[in-house]
């Protein structure tokens, strides 16, 4: 597929996204702090069921070898980058899709949010360049290596490789675990609408 | 239109995304945003300090201004759907934060997802539309940092409406 194409495409499935996610007021921060603060699950239960459906979708298509998975080392830097990100959203009142999405509608906290999520990107660049880690693409082994904090690569398609069964297999079991989490949210809040 | 007159339910909203995600993963890939805003930010950077940006290992190490990649097109798409729906069903105005708190807030909270998102070459949208799904192991463990961040940041939230 050509360069053009690929962002037309991107650009047509970002389209739906950004009208779906507006119509329906889906928010990934709200998912996390609403559940945490407010005990209200609204988005959490559309976060989890997106979850299960993707993770049925990518196995089954990486059991057959289909697909584009990430491929990238991972180690330590993605817990410290998710913690300040999740920090981040939740002072800020939204996240990477909210930002856009919320901007698109007129509002400028998210347009301010979105500005300085750049500039926190450029200020990175720069502390990248003075210490080099996380490592860059073409530094990553894949493998584990305990000085530079990488836990190497792994992923669907590599368990597949290593054990033998299907992807799918373990798809299955993760998105029954997401489903476990659904039903007790529902629970939760059956319980709850029974006693007020 | 219905869809513009009434509030859609999210798990309607994110299944059908899902589903359009999967034709995405076997296209070009799972669906992200914090790759298209890095490239982004490399080439406003670019614009601003031209040829100077070369000497920043980063932006060719790591990420090499390039106006034809296709993550940056997702934002600016969600960015158009975005304003579709809210002009279609009449939501569509300015708003402003009010109080300073605010302010500091959305600032200190945006200069945290920025350099978050770097720091862990993954954002929100591709650890749980991406990496988890893909049962990558980077995705329990970016999944393990932002509830950790998010409980955090809802304490200081918290303390902030309190004190507000």
């Amino acid at each position: 597929m050509s360069a053009l194409a690929e962002c037309l495409v991107a650009f047509v499935f970002g389209s739906v996204v950004g009208l779906l996610v507006q119509r329906s007021r889906f928010c990934n921060t709200a998912a996390l702090r609403d559940a945490m603060l407010f005990k209200t699950f609204r988005n959490t239960k559309a976060l989890l069921v997106a979850m299960m459906i993707l993770t049925i979708g990518f196995t089954a298509f990486i059991s057959i070898g289909a697909g584009n998975p990430m491929r990238f080392d991972v180690g330590v830097n993605q817990i410290l980058g998710l913690f300040l990100f999740g920090t981040g959203m939740v002072l800020a009142g939204a996240c990477t899709v909210s930002t856009w999405v919320k901007a698109g509608e007129g509002n400028f906290g998210a347009i301010w949010a979105l500005i300085f999520t750049f500039v926190g990107m450029f200020l990175f660049s720069l502390i990248w360049s003075y210490i080099y880690w996380p490592p860059a693409p073409s530094a990553m082994t894949g493998e584990l290596s305990v000085e530079r904090l990488q836990f190497g690569f792994s992923n669907a398609e590599t368990l597949q490789e290593k054990t033998g069964i299907p992807a799918i297999f373990f798809g299955i079991i993760q998105a029954a675990v997401l489903y476990g989490l659904y039903r007790a949210i529902k629970r939760r809040e059956a319980a709850s609408a029974a006693t007020s | 239109m219905e869809l513009f007159r009434k509030t859609l339910d999210p798990v309607i909203a994110l299944s059908a995304i899902a589903v359009l995600d999967i034709f995405l993963f076997l296209i070009v890939g799972a669906w992200t945003v914090g790759g298209g805003e890095t490239m982004m930010t490399g080439l406003i950077a670019q614009f601003f300090l031209g040829d100077t940006i070369d000497r920043i290992p980063f932006w060719h190490e790591v990420f090499k201004p390039d106006a034809g990649y296709w993550k940056i097109y997702i934002s600016l798409g969600m960015l158009f759907g975005a304003i579709v729906g809210a002009v279609a069903s009449k939501e569509f105005f300015w708003r402003f934060p009010k109080r300073l708190s605010e302010w500091v807030m959305i600032t200190v909270g945006g200069l945290l997802m920025g350099i978050g998102i770097r720091l862990a070459f993954v954002c929100n949208v591709s650890t749980f539309f991406g990496l988890t799904p893909e049962l990558n192991l980077g995705g329990y463990l970016a999944i393990s940092g932002i509830l950790a961040g998010a409980w955090f940041g809802s304490l200081i939230y918290k303390r902030v409406l309190e004190g507000g």
